[in-house]
């Protein structure tokens, strides 16, 4: 699995549809509403919901693959690859309920999303589709952008290990 | 047939007459090997995380001279680096332990090896804090008096912790909000970056203790935002952009400034899409005054990206002295610290550790699969 082979070829073909780092600085404004309110936005309770408004009118591509729009700035294993979806943990796991985003645009619509990467914890890692691309990503100095840290050590609920990580839609960027 | 099997038991009964038997392995010699103390400089660490199996972090002892695989660390789950004090003796680990491997209770601690049987002398207890990220060489650090062990804790207050690397204790947690990571700078202090890119500058007194002040930003965080994987040579850590430009910062207890910036890249260079990238993608030898950088051609989303290819500069002229070609992708390049410097390149996804001479850039042994997804190297 040369993954970072492939990313390198899939950074340069996804190069264009890149997203502004304005668009990635209204994501960090809406850091602190993702931090602590993921968990609860009606939008974030999985891809067989019928979204409510704000979500896109049409979600593109295949979610278990890296190339899925709304894994602009993932790091790790796609938990729709591991019994759960883009939006939902596999079963026996915990969401953790702080993490990183990105800002992403959905080629469907045209519009840019602000995308949180809640990693799901309590098992063993995954293994299976592992993503890795970096658009806006910054480094460890800005944590709510930075898609290396492990969030699953990062609260009580889920100081355990990392299993995969889900990219949910928190709301379209402004 | 019969003339060859009398020639096979001729042949055989020769052999047996003109070699003795070999010494008993049970009444001769050491049952397990044991390692030189100090190290030569010439050996390697090779720090994983096993990235599919977190709980089973690893580290890979390597003789870049022989090639030879010398011998391994278990370092629990979310590992990031060993630290390794000057005279060698011991090895500081710091890790973290779910009482039921996967699940139960967590434990933090900074396991003391012995360097010469690699068996644990003794843990130190710490909180159970450490921060599991992309392993990072400013994940854990000494003081350069040694006397403090520090490790950034991510949870996700950001915060230090301090062991008292004499009384094996841990002593302290300095807090360092909106900061993050350990970079020495003297005998007791160090810095940690901030978010808006200024400076949290620390001095730690025998106590453990940090006096801090919080400089104005001295990065700009926004348009080329530097990465956390700076070198240091002397007084000096040199930090670099996401698109290859050289910020040298010299710090100390009290006060910091970056001197002038300069790149890596020409500006057609830079139009043709070179920069740096990787996982531990500079590395220094401080008595050449040199700078390796792993390159490749992307756009800026591909600052992480392995490259093929390594630029050399003179950090006192900012000139580019030397290119040339690895054999594979890297992710990691580290330098040996003496005068004929040896260049170690890994791949994260490759586990081939290739070792050059770090002057001609010649390859000069490879040694196959080391780990599973090698991280950073550390060298005596």
């Amino acid at each position: 699995m040369k993954w970072l082979d492939a990313f390198s070829e899939k950074s340069a073909r996804t190069l264009a549809r890149r997203t502004s780092r304005r668009s990635v600085l209204a994501g960090l404004g809406s850091l602190i509403l993702g931090a602590t309110t993921v968990p609860l936005l009606p939008v974030a309770r999985g891809a067989d919901t019928k979204p409510a408004g704000g979500a896109p009118k049409a979600d593109p591509g295949d979610p278990n693959s890296c190339d899925y729009w709304r894994h602009c700035a993932i790091d790790g294993f796609l938990c729709g690859c591991c019994g759960g979806s883009q939006s939902t943990c596999p079963p026996g796991t915990d969401m953790s309920p702080v993490t990183w985003i990105g800002t992403c645009h959905n080629p469907s619509d045209g519009k840019d999303y602000v995308i949180s990467y809640n990693d799901c914890c309590g098992k063993s890692s995954c293994g299976r589709c592992f993503c890795n691309r970096n658009e806006g990503d910054t480094a460890l100095f800005q944590p709510g952008q930075s898609n290396d840290y492990n969030w699953c050590s990062g609260n009580a609920k889920a100081n355990i290990p990392y299993h995969c990580s889900t990219a949910r839609i928190v709301g379209t960027a402004k | 047939m019969r003339l060859l099997v009398n020639a096979l038991l001729l042949c055989t009964s020769l052999a047996g007459s003109a070699f003795a038997d070999l010494p008993s392995d049970t009444e001769h010699g050491s049952q397990v090997a044991t390692l030189q103390v100090p190290p030569p400089k010439h050996w390697v660490w090779v720090n994983d995380f096993v990235f599919p199996h977190m709980a089973d972090g690893m580290a890979y002892l390597i003789d870049g001279d022989s090639g030879r695989y010398l011998g391994t660390l278990s370092t629990g789950y979310g590992f990031a680096r060993v630290v390794l004090p000057r005279d060698g003796k011991l090895i500081y680990s710091p890790e973290t332990y779910f009482s039921r491997g996967t699940r139960g209770k967590r434990t933090d601690v900074v396991t003391v090896y012995d360097a010469g049987t690699l068996k644990p002398l003794g843990e130190i207890p710490i909180p159970a804090k450490r921060s599991s990220n992309m392993p990072m060489m400013s994940n854990s650090v000494m003081t350069d008096d040694e006397r403090f062990l520090l490790i950034y804790n991510f949870n996700p207050a950001q915060s230090v912790t301090v062991v008292d690397i004499k009384t094996r204790k841990f002593v302290r947690e300095i807090e360092t909000p909106g900061c993050a990571l350990v970079y020495p700078t003297g005998p007791r202090s160090f810095f940690s970056v901030c978010g808006d890119g200024s400076l949290l500058l620390a001095d730690v007194d025998d106590s453990g203790a940090a006096h801090q002040k919080r400089t104005k930003p001295v990065f700009d965080m926004s348009a080329d935002p530097v990465t956390e994987k700076a070198v240091r040579i002397g007084d000096t850590w040199y930090f670099v952009s996401f698109a290859g430009r050289i910020y040298p910062l010299k710090a100390d207890a009290h006060e910091a400034t970056v001197g002038a910036s300069w790149w890596l890249t020409s500006d057609a260079e830079r139009k043709a899409g070179w920069r740096p990238g990787g996982i531990q993608q500079l590395a220094v030898n401080a008595q050449k005054s040199r700078l390796y950088s792993i390159m490749h051609r992307g756009g800026v989303e591909t600052h992480k990206d392995p490259g093929k290819d390594v630029w050399v500069y003179d950090v006192s002229t900012h000139q580019r002295v030397q290119q040339f070609s690895l054999k594979n992708l890297a992710t990691s390049i580290q330098l040996s610290p003496d005068e004929q410097p040896l260049m170690y390149s890994i791949f994260i996804d490759g586990t081939d550790l290739d070792i050059y001479d770090a002057a001609s850039g010649k390859l000069l042994r490879s040694v196959a699969h080391v780990g599973t997804t090698p991280t950073i190297m550390v060298t005596p």
